[in-house]
């Protein structure tokens, strides 16, 4: 579609009352519309593509279309990809689903998305696709049978299925797809992952706790072996796959939508949607959302000028992402039990992250000579390290 | 709380995985299906202390104290399956009527939770941190969610009483 008639379409989608505007905005009145009301149903649905590859973005327009867009009698279907990147569900543990340290390495970003859940990888090898519907019109098994069809359309030979718990298999054991939803005040939606030629090697490498030793009641992930697509299917491409997935869709909910292509960060067309994306970018939603969860591990601890060692408890307790306890039993003739207090008061009510909690000790550190010094340092990098 | 009518799909992977669920002799025959009886009123020592709902499914008892507990209703409880998380306020909270003050977690989806009225938390129950269940179990007893202040009791004139619930509840499952 030429960037004059998307323009066009947007402010069609206005006309009609696709939108609703709360508060002191622009109030769309619900005209009837010449263009979208045609004898062929495309105004009940509407198939969009982003064109962004921003975790954060992409997460912020399904959020935005939640909020804005009337769902009572229409549905929308959006396929989307990011650049590499964690996203955890709404109520889970990052340091307990994701190696933080390994991904901080290679600068890719944690995203906590607000449908429940659990961890996923992504990157331009996976296709996430987004079912919006009315909160009545909520149907999972429906969404993924247009995906299970599609892919059996394609390739009649590989063995699909979706399961009771939503995942779709392919050939029995490999999970190439999971899902996740959120049901809000009156809309809905349902999103899922499709593996199509992700980075296996990263997907397991960044998949597993950044520390040991956590106790916590956070929704846990159930892990599964996965494959891609093209694994078993070399020559399925990604265009041809997209086109399947729509097509599937205008037939399993009798419409005849195209795929739009539309840009997320553009506030005239979303207007609010880079806040959005701010605050699912930032630091009190990504970490401070953790549920209460309690770190304990014992530190081994060696002081290779003495050829000393020992072995400290640590019990730390994070609420809000924040370290609201923190307990260092370390043997009294390794290290004067003033100074392991000391460390623990200085890291209560800093942010759980290893920079905070590195800043606060080097403090602590300057104050201190000799042995005691050289101990104190490996009790904060022994602490440090379970940080994450 | 937001509810979906149809498809009450159990996953019974989850029960596995997560021991504190548990599907067999504890569910209550009410949760089989809706029915028009709720046993929504509760009697106290002295008084018959009544339900007033709100159209997205959560309850408010009034307590002796004035204060307001919360929680939510059995077709929400139903229609939500196995509730596996519950993310609450904290005490303290200031919310307006109908602002999100939480969301629960399920085998379905995350839902969001709104405020039945205007008025700040006081207590959260945190039984539900180890038993998230109990909302299933026992909706209108054990699993109650939060407890609030009442800043505007005239709000209570917006809510639903069980009567008009009911019938709410027929008008959407038609």
């Amino acid at each position: 579609m030429t960037q004059q008639k998307y323009g066009l379409l947007m402010n069609q989608l206005r006309r009609t009352g696709w939108f609703l505007r709360t508060g002191n905005q622009e109030l769309w009145t619900r005209s009837s519309s010449i263009f979208l009301e045609s004898s062929c149903s495309s105004s009940a649905g509407l198939v969009l593509q982003s064109q962004s590859t921003d975790v954060h973005q992409n997460l912020a327009l399904e959020d935005w279309i939640d909020a804005h867009v009337d769902l009572q009698q229409r549905s929308i279907l959006l396929l989307w990809r990011n650049r590499p990147a964690v996203v955890i569900g709404r109520h889970q543990n990052p340091w307990s689903e994701c190696n933080l340290p390994a991904m901080r390495r290679a600068g890719i970003p944690l995203a906590r998305r607000r449908s429940g859940g659990g961890t996923v990888y992504h990157d331009l090898g996976n296709l996430n696709l987004t079912f919006f519907a009315s909160t009545k019109a909520y149907d999972r098994q429906r969404n993924l049978k247009v995906v299970t069809e599609a892919l059996r359309g394609l390739r009649p030979d590989l063995d699909i299925r979706a399961t009771e718990r939503f995942d779709i298999l392919m050939n029995g054991c490999f999970k190439i797809s999971g899902t996740a939803s959120r049901l809000s005040r009156k809309s809905s939606y349902h999103h899922c992952t499709l593996l199509h030629s992700a980075d296996p090697v990263a997907l397991s490498t960044l998949l597993r706790p950044s520390s040991p030793g956590i106790h916590s009641n956070a929704t846990p992930s159930i892990s599964s072996p996965v494959a891609n697509l093209t694994d078993h299917a070399p020559s399925l491409q990604w265009e041809e796959l997209l086109e399947a997935l729509v097509q599937q869709y205008n037939k399993e909910f009798g419409l005849c939508a195209t795929s739009i292509l539309i840009d997320p960060s553009d506030e005239s067309l979303f207007p609010g949607v880079g806040r959005m994306a701010a605050e699912l970018c930032s630091w009190e939603w990504t970490f401070g959302k953790t549920p209460k969860f309690s770190i304990e591990t014992q530190l081994e601890l060696t002081d290779k000028h003495l050829d000393l060692c020992c072995s400290a408890h640590l019990l730390m307790e994070v609420k809000n992402g924040l370290v609201d306890r923190c307990q260092l039993d370390v043997p009294t003739d390794w290290l004067p039990p003033n100074l392991s207090v000391q460390i623990s008061e200085v890291l209560v009510g800093e942010r759980f992250c290893p920079h905070r909690a590195a800043a606060a000790v080097t403090v602590l550190l300057r104050s201190q000579s000799g042995q005691l010094h050289r101990r104190m340092h490996l009790l904060c990098d022994a602490v440090l390290s379970v940080i994450g | 709380m937001a509810v979906c009518v149809l498809l009450r799909s159990f996953s019974s992977n989850f029960s596995t995985v997560l021991p504190l669920l548990t599907r067999s002799a504890s569910r209550c025959p009410l949760q089989l299906a809706p029915k028009p009886y709720f046993g929504r009123t509760v009697a106290s020592a002295n008084t018959l202390v009544t339900l007033k709902f709100t159209d997205k499914h959560e309850w408010i008892r009034v307590e002796d104290d004035g204060v307001g507990t919360v929680g939510i209703s059995n077709f929400a409880q139903e229609a939500l399956g196995d509730v596996v998380y519950c993310g609450l306020p904290e005490v303290g909270t200031q919310l307006a009527q109908q602002d999100e003050f939480g969301a629960l977690e399920s085998v379905k989806a995350a839902s969001e939770l709104y405020s039945p009225l205007t008025g700040e938390v006081v207590e959260v129950n945190t039984l539900l941190a180890d038993n998230p269940g109990l909302v299933n179990k026992s909706c209108y007893k054990d699993g109650w969610l939060m407890k609030m202040t009442i800043a505007n009791p005239a709000e209570l004139d917006s809510l639903m009483d069980e009567p008009a619930y009911e019938r709410y509840i027929r008008s959407i499952e038609e």
